[in-house]
This record gives C-alpha cells, sequence and structure tokens, in this order.
C-alpha cells in the first residue's frame, strides 16, 4: 500500500491593510516617500532599476530598460563615443561624466540638463513599476561631483502614474512593452509618423522595445510610446518570448505561479 | 553657459511675457517652468501644449514641400496661436540628439510683439542646446 501525500495549496498572497492604506494616495513606493520624508542620501534598489537619492531627491536614475545619458549622447553623434567613454571613467556616475563635458565645453549645460531629465524620468518610469520584491536602500556619503538637476521624490511618482495612464490610454494591453516584436501582416498600412518608421524599421521579430530604444538612442518610455500606438494600429504584434525572458518570468513562487495559472486559464476561456 | 532655467528667465524678459515652460511633447511633461501657467496649472497646460504641439509635428499637411528640408526632425519650426488677450508660441528645439522638445511662451497680446518673439525663441533654444 502506498502512502499518498498531497502537497498543502499555497498560502493565497495578503496585501497588508497598513500599506493599503499608505498606497491609497496613490504613491508608487512607500519605501521611497519615507526616504524623500528623511532627506536620505542613497542608492535605492529596485527589482527593474535603481534611484540615486542626494538629501531626499533624485539626481540620477538607471535601468536595464531605459538608454542611459552616455548612449542618448553618442547614438547621434553629439558626442563621440571615446569622449564620452573617457569622461565615464572619471566620474562615478554618468551625470557627473556630463558635468566634466561641460566644463570642457564639449557639451552645454542645457543640453546636459535637457538629456539628463529625460534619461532621468524614463529609467525611474521603470525602476518604480510594480514589482514582486521589496527595494533596498543603501545609504552613502553625498557625491563628490555635485548633481545636474534633483528632481523631488513626489514629482517623479506623480510623473511615474501619469506615464502609466498616457500608455493605458493609448493602448490598453502592455504585451508588447518588453516582449520581441513582429509587424503585423496589415493589408493596408496607416499613414505612420517618421518616428513611427524609425520604430517599425528596427522590428525584426527578435528586438524588444527597450532594445529598439537603444539602438535609436531614444528614451525607452518615447519607444513604448509609439510602440502601443503601432500595436493600437494593428501594425505591430508581440512575437515570441526569448527563452531567457520566459524563464525570468517563469518565477518559482508557488503564489505567484498559482496567479498566473489561474490568469492563462481565464484568458483561454 | 545657460541652462533650463537660466534660459527660461531670458525668455520671461521679452515684452510681454506671461509664462514659459520647457516641455517634452512625446511625454507631455514640462522640464521646466516659468511665470504664470496658462489656464493656472503648469501641469495641465503642458499636456494640453504637448498634444497640439505632436500633431503639428507628426502630420504630413505642416511639413514643407521640399523633401530636403523633411528630414529634419520635426519638420515644424514653430506653432503660433492667438487669441482675444495672448498668443501662445510653441518653438520646436533642434537638438543634436533624439529628442522632442518645445519651448512654449506665453505672451500677452498688448505688450507682446509676436515677430520679435518668434525670432528671439529661435535664437533662445539654439542657444541653449548648442551653446
Amino acid at each position: 500500500m502506498t502512502a499518498v501525500t498531497t502537497t498543502p495549496p499555497p498560502r493565497l498572497p495578503v496585501r497588508d491593510k497598513a500599506e493599503a492604506r499608505e498606497r491609497a494616495w496613490g504613491g508608487v513606493s512607500p519605501m521611497l516617500t519615507r526616504l524623500a520624508a528623511e532627506r536620505a542620501t542613497g542608492v535605492l534598489v529596485r527589482e527593474r532599476g535603481t534611484l540615486h537619492l542626494a538629501e531626499g531627491r533624485v539626481v540620477h536614475a538607471e535601468s536595464p530598460a531605459a538608454p542611459g545619458l552616455g548612449t542618448l549622447l553618442t547614438a547621434h553623434g553629439t558626442l563621440d563615443a571615446d569622449t564620452w567613454r573617457q569622461a565615464a571613467d572619471e566620474a562615478a556616475e554618468p551625470p557627473g561624466a556630463g558635468l566634466l563635458l561641460v566644463g570642457r565645453g564639449r557639451l552645454t549645460r542645457g543640453a546636459l540638463e535637457l538629456c539628463h531629465l529625460e534619461t532621468l524620468y524614463d529609467a525611474a518610469y521603470f525602476a518604480l513599476a510594480p514589482s514582486s520584491t521589496p527595494g533596498r536602500f543603501r545609504y552613502t556619503s553625498p557625491g563628490r561631483s555635485g548633481a545636474v538637476r534633483a528632481v523631488p521624490v513626489a514629482a517623479l511618482e506623480h510623473e511615474t502614474l501619469r506615464r502609466r495612464d498616457l500608455l493605458h490610454r493609448i493602448w490598453p494591453d502592455p504585451a508588447t512593452d518588453e516582449a520581441p516584436l513582429l509587424r503585423a501582416d496589415t493589408v493596408a498600412l496607416p499613414a505612420l509618423t517618421a518616428r513611427q518608421r524609425a520604430v517599425l524599421h528596427l522590428v525584426d521579430g527578435v528586438r524588444t522595445a527597450p532594445e529598439i530604444a537603444r539602438a535609436m538612442g531614444r528614451p525607452a518610455f518615447h519607444t513604448l510610446v509609439d510602440v502601443r500606438r503601432l500595436a493600437a494600429a494593428g501594425v505591430l504584434v508581440r512575437g515570441a518570448l526569448k527563452p531567457a525572458e520566459a524563464a525570468r518570468i517563469e518565477t518559482t513562487d508557488p503564489d505567484i505561479t498559482l496567479l498566473k495559472r489561474l490568469r492563462d486559464a481565464l484568458e483561454s476561456l | 553657459m545657460p541652462g533650463i532655467d537660466e534660459c527660461l528667465l531670458e525668455v520671461m524678459q521679452l515684452p510681454g511675457a506671461r509664462g514659459a515652460a520647457l516641455v517634452d511633447w512625446t511625454s507631455g511633461l514640462a522640464l521646466g517652468t516659468a511665470g504664470e501657467s496658462p489656464g493656472g496649472d503648469h501641469e495641465t497646460a503642458a499636456a494640453e501644449a504637448a498634444e497640439l504641439a505632436r500633431l503639428a509635428a507628426e502630420h504630413r499637411a505642416f511639413a514643407p514641400d521640399d523633401p530636403e528640408n523633411s528630414v529634419a526632425d520635426p519638420p515644424v519650426e514653430d506653432v503660433i496661436i492667438s487669441n482675444r488677450d495672448s498668443y501662445h508660441v510653441l518653438c520646436f528645439v533642434r537638438t543634436s540628439f533624439d529628442s522632442s522638445v518645445f519651448l512654449h511662451l506665453w505672451l500677452a497680446r498688448v505688450e507682446g510683439n509676436l515677430a520679435l518673439a518668434r525670432i528671439r525663441l529661435g535664437e533662445m533654444t539654439g542657444r541653449l542646446v548648442l551653446g
């Protein structure tokens, strides 16, 4: 006789009520709000990106999904790659490298501020995306090179939520945000803008929207706006996920796998 | 060398200037603002102006006929709106990197000089990014 043992069903996730109250005002990260209130200096590492804080304000942001300051400035020849690399080696962070180049007369203050703000809001959009793991904060001493521009946390969170809304209003399905993109078989192509044609030109069934953004030297959110508009027009569809990407999404957490199986079952109804 | 704030303060020196903002027309984000905001709220004004700028920048009908010039991104230089008491000038900023930014000037109609403002905005946006 064999004893049949079954594994107990996974616990259903329950959202912490206190946390829910804190979120009720629409904040994206309660931890970030606390850090802003205590005027913290350091680095907040979240699942999809990193925010650098100085006295509670955001001075730099990075995300693997968003092209950095160097990519933006070298992609169209504003700076040559060697000039940027030299400055990046001398400075701790990209904004510091930008300040060095302004000091040497290679870049105007205005161009640096513009690119810095664009990359900061761009990377923060991804860094502040809903995540499955809590963020970690490391306190550091204030940087030596100074900040290009410091953005208040509230303004950054507000803009991130506004950007989510903007994408949702264009086309509510986020399927094309991270997957490899394919051209759809359309009989008649709608009139496309020059910026959309540039995006579509790089769609090859392999590249994802963030990869296209990097190749164009354009902020990733700006690329997502065009990708969603192209998806809404029926010009683009999601291709097959790459194995590595599928593996990242294939989590081992029983709660999440259960929810995903439920979602897939519901979607196939 | 001027940064965004210095550029906006310079724009506000123009006769009749009521408010100015540097806005990204893809996202609708105001990267900097100075003076009053049309409609009372800088964020809403930026988002609304961005919608208009985007339409002007994207539609083929507003591009020059000459195909050589149409490679400029965007093909439009500025958008001008007038109403009973004011002008709005949206001046596109040309950059050597990929961007979608314009300068929005709100000008009182009585004191302002539209022709002068349009020329000066072009110079100031040029200095902002090119030095």
